[in-house]
């Protein structure tokens, strides 16, 4: 399953980002966001707009098409 | 005296230390990255000099305010590092550190944030993580102060030795290839080798540019491939990139392990309670547009106006009236009251009057970023950004250019996609900045008293149509090829200190007085002097001035625009200095005593040709400091001239259009 299946509030342990972008994938490294790591999907902007995760503690957003290419296991 | 560097991830407190430390104040922001600028303090025993650089996640850069602290590292000689550490984000935090204990030069931490982490209920063992890393630690808290004087002395003492122990193993196949890449290097190198191949096998551009120096190109290739091939069949990995990381990673996890405690669990903070009121889902873009309607109506209407106005009327009377006094006093001649009356008190006063709305202006734009609001608006703003090929994160630099534009093209660094940061640059400068308020007050008070907030809204939102729209146009031609990408993080709501959001709303306006005092000055002066002498002699009939016969050499261009006399002509000329120079332009030439100013100027324009003036002072070239500005940042004159180019054609088009068209229907 991947992020954007999540419903909101829902947490899950990313398993694979080697399909995002890259530089994205490397923005995300540098908050601590790899495999392996928990996430919450908090909430989305309207219209198809990005996602507001957090991932221990931190808040980060990213846009739906990216994290369409995370792929993640629910808890 | 030596040099202390100030390194950190972003909105870690590093400018809060860096102002503790040095007393010299910075400005202070809270979106990441507002501290983009090499900034040099001089510390409070006086005896070293503190270097803020740039907030990074990783000394690998991705966006081009991060390459400063790699080139810094490179090329710069100093002495100390001091790494700024949020104590709340310990993990992530801890990989730049690494990363600076590579580098193996003498090193301090400050363990910031303790009342954050504390109030989240996680303990540090401080004395602990010093011995794990081999360097003195400090606890501090930068807002308050707390724990900073002992920091400064231990700066002082210069005890600490470089740093050997500090070792991460990366493996039997990288640590050859370190090796490897070192032997390479020349000996005499006073950057350690140890650290620049880590880099460069981390993919680091700046320090492959570097190494390239000293190592034929396809040599260092070869080594790099080879290393990623081996490690990709061994350890089933991706990339280099992700190999060093994780290693480090592994690292981190088993020193956190013995160091942090967590007493209790988190409860909902502050900031989550605040973001499901302000980022939700259908509350988010409202509040954003009525936080920004909120602020311009305190600067145009509810609090900027009446302030201006008694500004403006004391400048045209006690002081004055001060200074004629004055000047009778001691006999100037009439060549130097004109020159004092007609010119500066005219041209300065005329600018100087919007003082007090340009601070209201810098004060809410500070409290937006000192709050941590604006990453917010990066989010909620992106669907539409991306609509027009851009990411959220360019209106930042947008917003920030409604207080300058110079500043706000400077923001445009913090965008990791180079042609986007492009776009930015360029489409900074329709945004309304400050400087030209003065000109719309001016026109509205004489033509559209009883609309005046709603057409100057009008201006404000125009230039932001103008910019959407030539982004969708620049980036299907542009960025054709690249993907717009958008990542932010969303750093907690800080109360704004209010002393800090002083002195950051200070910071900004003052280079606005300072400018009335330099160029403003000098062009009231020189405006005045072309107005006051022409071909016959001294004193002339303004018709017959120098500035009249400028002027009257473009005015038939701006003719089918509506204001085809020789004094827009020479507003606009010389507006390009900086636009509220149109208005001292204007006070000079329209400098009719006991008459209204206004009044006066009912007689050269019709609100039609008004709204197309403004529209077109809106529009037409950035401003001479933004120019200059732009083609520092883009590092090529050839967008610069686009950017000059584009901006004098669109406004000439568009005013052309409503002049033409406005006539067309009858106004
Ligand atoms: N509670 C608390 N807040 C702090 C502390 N240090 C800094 N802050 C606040 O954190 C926010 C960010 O601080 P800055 O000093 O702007 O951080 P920075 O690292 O310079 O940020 P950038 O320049 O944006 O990278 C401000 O609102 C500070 O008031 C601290 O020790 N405790």
């Amino acid at each position: 399953m991947v992020l954007t299946d999540l419903k909101q509030g829902d947490t899950a342990i990313i398993t694979d980002l080697s399909k995002v972008n890259i530089l994205v994938q490397q923005r995300l490294m540098h908050m601590g966001m790899i495999e392996g790591v928990q996430v919450v999907t908090k909430r989305s902007m309207p219209f198809g707009g990005p996602l507001f995760l957090e991932s221990h503690g931190q808040n980060i957003s990213i846009r739906r098409n990216e994290a369409s290419r995370i792929r993640v296991e629910q808890l | 005296m030596s040099e202390i560097a100030l390194f950190g991830n972003p909105n870690t407190g590093k400018t809060s230390l860096f102002n503790h430390l040095t007393g010299s104040y910075e400005y202070v922001g809270n979106w990441t990255g507002v501290t983009v600028e090499k900034k040099v303090g001089l510390l409070r025993d006086k005896k070293n000099h503190l270097i803020d650089l740039p907030g990074i996640y990783s000394l690998k850069p991705l966006s081009s305010d991060e390459d400063v602290a790699t080139l810094f590292l490179l090329n710069e000689k100093f002495s100390k590092i001091l790494n700024i550490i949020d104590a709340s984000q310990l993990e992530r935090n801890l990989h730049l550190t690494i990363q600076l204990l590579e580098f193996a030069k003498p090193m301090i931490i400050g363990l910031n944030m303790i009342d954050v982490s504390n109030q989240r209920g996680i303990k540090i063992n401080e004395t602990k993580l010093s011995e794990l890393l081999g360097v003195s630690i400090f606890p501090i808290v930068a807002r308050s102060g707390k724990g900073c004087k002992e920091l400064l002395n231990s700066l002082d003492s210069n005890t600490s030795k470089n740093i050997e122990s500090f070792k991460i193993d990366y493996g039997s196949i990288l640590e050859n290839k370190i090796e490897e890449l070192s032997k390479l290097l020349p000996s005499n190198l006073n950057i350690s080798k140890r650290w620049l191949a880590i880099q460069y096998f981390e993919g680091n551009e700046q320090v492959k540019k570097y190494l390239q120096s000293f190592i034929p190109e396809n040599c260092l290739q070869e080594i790099y491939l080879d290393t990623e091939k081996q490690l990709i069949t061994t350890e089933a990995l991706s990339s280099l990139t992700k190999f060093i990381h994780n290693k480090r990673h592994q690292h981190i996890k088993k020193i956190t392990s013995q160091i942090l405690v967590k007493t209790k669990t988190t409860k909902p903070t502050f900031t989550d309670r605040l973001d499901n009121i302000v980022t939700n889902k259908v509350l988010g873009i409202p509040i954003f547009l009525t936080l920004l309607y909120i602020t311009f109506m305190l600067t145009f209407d509810w609090l900027g106006f009446p302030l201006a106005d008694i500004l403006d009327g004391f400048i045209s009377g006690p002081l004055t009236n001060w200074i004629m006094a004055l000047l009778g006093l001691i006999g100037a001649s009439a060549f130097l009251e004109s020159l004092v009356i007609d010119g500066i008190i005219a041209g300065v006063g005329g600018v100087l009057v919007f003082v007090p709305q340009i601070f209201i202006l810098f004060f809410a734009i500070s409290l937006l970023e000192d709050s941590g609001y604006m990453a917010r608006v990066a989010m909620v703003m992106d669907k539409l950004m991306e609509k027009v090929g851009l990411n959220g994160k360019a209106f930042i630099p947008m917003i920030i250019g409604f207080g300058c534009n110079v500043p706000g093209v400077m923001a445009a660094r913090t965008i990791e996609q180079p042609k986007e940061r492009l776009l930015t640059t360029l489409l900074t400068p329709f945004m309304s900045c400050s400087a030209r308020l003065p000109v719309y007050a001016l026109f509205v008070g004489a033509f559209f008293v009883k609309y005046q907030a709603f057409v100057v809204l009008s201006l404000y939102v125009l230039g932001i149509v103008i910019a959407l729209i030539l982004a969708r146009i620049f980036s299907s031609v542009l960025l054709k090829n690249e993907t717009s990408v958008f990542i932010i993080e969303l750093p907690p709501y800080r109360v704004p200190q209010i002393r800090t959001l002083f002195r950051s709303t200070w910071d900004k306006g003052k280079g606005f007085i300072r400018k009335a005092g330099t160029i403003i000055f000098a062009g009231s002066v020189l405006i005045w002097l072309l107005s006051y002498s022409g071909p016959s002699g001294f004193d002339v009939p303004m018709n017959e001035s120098f500035l009249a016969m400028i002027g009257g050499i473009i005015a038939p261009l701006f003719t089918p625009l509506g204001f085809g006399t020789w004094q827009a002509g020479a507003g606009l000329l010389t507006g390009f200095l900086a636009k509220e120079v149109i208005i001292s332009t204007m006070s000079i030439i329209y400098f009719v005593p006991e008459a209204n100013l206004q009044a006066f100027m009912a007689t050269q324009f019709t609100p039609l040709s008004a709204f197309s003036f403004m529209v077109f002072v809106l529009l037409y070239v950035p401003c001479l400091a933004t120019v200059v500005v732009i083609q520092k940042e883009l590092n090529s004159k050839k967008w610069m001239a686009f950017s000059v180019f584009i901006s004098f054609f669109i406004a000439y088009v568009l005013s052309f259009l409503i002049y033409q068209g406005g006539k067309l229907i009858g106004f």
